[in-house]
């Protein structure tokens, strides 16, 4: 390589509150492109940080640890404490959990589809830059259903709270059960706002298919190559392989659909794999079995993902009946398995609607007021693993602990991480689209954001930095690091060259 | 009471944002909890939420003070920046997942909500937000105080931050 002449483009997304991501893509010295690669300014210094600290704080920890979803790692955290100290909650305790766990996932769910994910979908992919943001998508929606969204996301955070915590420090989970039993005046008030949330999720599922499904060039873009990877895909379910976002085992099914594995937490380490790779800080999850055969699809190579397109795929169905039957059409829709990145969307919805639905299950059960709502621990700890579907997809913490309790190593796998490998294959697939030669085209930008809005990567959890001038850029450089062009585009969508 | 829904027009509240495991990202909340102990009367809120969950905290006054870490990489760290949102550049429409001050605020205001009239920005400079149980970068320590005064002026109405900026703002 040392008489090639190679380019760097960097897109470098700074947003404001959730760290940011980078994109490099390396050109070769025909212009074309070589390597494409997605980035995540990865967290440091977790398991020097976790060492010496009492176990039993984790849960508390690092649910500060993410500013995005602080519910999902207090659960991972806490299940990761109940096998440490080799407890089991009672079901009273369980059921709680659950339900806060899927209100949490409806508010998540709901938010991503409407303001973050809105502006490709609900806007529309076509619609000039300018347009495509929060603000278009209210004009688009109308300000009636924006405020029927804000409306149930304070009824949903305010049950959480009541139950909960702070939605932003939640500290029901103990090892063994939760803090507090549920009262019949809290279970009222779950009932009438699960009833009010599944009625919701059926009106958003109306709304993507008068958006977005009555459109054929949508559903076009959906299906189109640039958006697909045939991939592995994992997700948890329960005993009878149906989608569950709080327990179960974790289960993957091959590029085909079929069953690959399933296993408990606790027999992560011989699924998945992480890969450093020379040019990052990020580390790649692989499937172990299937080993790393580089940045590509297809059954021989290791790549999965995770999140609500992996979720569906890697569930045999969904235990509540009206995201049964909206999953049902989504697959008869785009087949099955479904490999194309944007239907994300769509998943995202079809599990809210789930969530929702088991809310109100749980919400309604006679059990969940019952007083016995924790197992007091006794065993001396040693090591415990616990997992969770996070809104962004599997989450796992893994704790080795001393017999005091004391974390000697810990362990976390984010969501993000399970899906970089794939997400690095989008957005190669897309540079390989568009980009030719150093002229960079603009539509580049706007595929790229697509591919990663659909994925909902978390970038970096928790940076709060406010951000630097610059909301996105594409920078050209050559070997010798030598600028050769920029593509900037400002926060009012406008685009530059210099 | 709901923020969302009741608004008390003449209230100032501080949001400090932040988070304290993450080595310089504890500095609005740092800041936050220095101003609260110095005047306790006012509504002061601190936060490591991001995103749309900052609707909450940004509604129901009518000015909101922020304190804030920034990373513009064009400064020293422990640079202190003064400004109103209106200058900070918002975040992108294509943001892969964040939504920025400026959107929530444009979100609440376009569904009517009582949303802040004013906000002020309060941001230091910082090394590192990455690392887990990291220290204050020691520039950055050095800058609360400064944050701290300005914010009780402000707050007590003395200040505005067109008045007040012994810094540039990031843009």
């Amino acid at each position: 390589m040392a008489a090639t002449t190679t380019h760097k483009i960097t897109i470098d997304p700074v947003t404001r509150l959730e760290g940011h991501g980078r994109i490099e893509i390396i050109l070769n010295d025909e212009g074309n492109v070589d390597r494409a690669y997605f980035q995540v300014p990865e967290l440091r210094g977790f398991e020097k940080f976790a060492q010496g600290r009492p176990a039993e704080d984790m849960p508390q920890i690092t649910s500060r640890i993410c500013g995005v979803c602080p519910t999902a790692h207090h659960m991972a955290s806490t299940k990761a404490l109940d096998a440490l100290y080799q407890v089991e909650p009672p079901p009273a305790g369980k059921k709680i959990r659950e339900l806060i766990y899927c209100t949490f996932m409806v508010e998540d769910h709901a938010l991503h589809f409407y303001f973050l994910g809105g502006p490709d979908f609900i806007v529309g992919p076509q619609a000039p830059a300018a347009e495509r943001n929060v603000l278009g998508v209210i004009a688009k929606v109308g300000v009636e259903t924006g405020q029927k969204v804000i409306a149930m996301r304070r009824k949903l955070r305010d049950l959480i709270a009541l139950a909960g915590g702070k939605p932003g420090h939640p500290v029901f989970g103990l090892p063994g059960g939760v803090a507090r039993p549920l009262s019949k005046e809290d279970q009222q008030q779950f009932r009438s706002v699960a009833a009010e949330a599944v009625e919701f999720g059926q009106f958003s599922l109306d709304a993507f298919r008068k958006l977005v499904l009555q459109n054929s060039e949508y559903v076009d873009l959906i299906r189109s190559d640039a958006f697909t990877h045939r991939t592995y895909y994992m997700g948890l379910v329960d005993s009878q392989n149906r989608l569950n976002f709080y327990d179960g085992v974790i289960r993957v099914v091959d590029p085909e659909g079929k069953p690959f594995a399933s296993f408990t937490a606790a027999q992560y380490l011989d699924y998945i794999a992480e890969r450093v790779e020379p040019w990052s800080y990020m580390k790649f999850c692989f499937l172990k079995p299937v080993g790393w055969k580089g940045f590509t699809d297809g059954p021989e190579s290791g790549v999965y993902a995770v999140a609500p397109l992996a979720r569906l795929n890697a569930a045999e169905k969904l235990a509540t009946p009206l995201a049964q039957q909206a999953a049902e059409e989504y697959f008869a829709t785009l087949g099955r398995p479904v490999h194309h990145t944007l239907a994300n969307h769509w998943a995202r919805l079809i599990e809210l609607l789930y969530a929702a639905e088991r809310m109100k299950e749980l919400a309604e059960d006679p059990e969940i007021t019952d007083p016995n709502i924790r197992t007091i621990p006794t065993a001396t700890p040693r090591e415990g693993i616990g997992v969770v579907e996070a809104p962004r997809g599997t989450l796992i913490h893994h704790y080795v602990t001393d017999a005091r309790g004391i974390i000697q190593k810990a362990n976390m796998i984010v969501a993000t991480q399970n899906n970089a490998a794939r997400i690095s294959l989008s957005v190669e697939k897309a540079a390989r689209a568009l980009v030719s030669g150093k002229n960079v085209s603009e539509g580049l930008l706007n595929m790229v954001e697509m591919s990663f809005r659909a994925y909902d990567p978390c970038l970096g959890c928790a940076t709060h930095s406010l951000p630097g001038s610059m909301p996105l850029w594409i920078e050209v450089r050559s070997h010798q690091g030598e600028r050769m062009a920029v593509l900037r585009r400002d926060s009012d969508g406008s685009i530059h060259r210099e | 009471m709901d923020p969302s829904t009741a608004s008390e027009p003449e209230r100032v509240r501080l949001l400090g944002l932040g988070n304290e495991l993450l080595a310089d990202d504890a500095f609005g909340l740092l800041v936050a909890e220095k101003v609260a102990a110095r005047m306790p009367e006012l509504d002061v809120v601190r936060s490591s939420e991001s995103g749309f969950a900052l609707l909450d905290p940004l509604t129901g006054v009518s000015r909101v003070i922020i304190a804030d870490t920034i990373q513009t990489g064009n400064a020293p760290p422990g640079t202190l920046y003064f400004f109103d949102v209106s200058e900070l550049a918002a975040s992108p429409a294509g943001a892969p997942h964040g939504a920025g001050i400026r959107e929530v605020l444009a979100l609440g205001r376009a569904l009517g909500l009582p949303v802040a009239k004013e906000v002020w920005i309060v941001a230091v400079e910082a090394a590192d937000c990455a690392t887990l149980g990291g220290t204050m970068h020691p520039a950055v320590a050095a800058a609360v105080p400064a944050a701290v005064e300005w914010i009780l002026a402000a707050a007590r109405g003395l200040r505005r931050p067109d008045s007040a900026r012994p810094a540039r703002s990031p843009r």
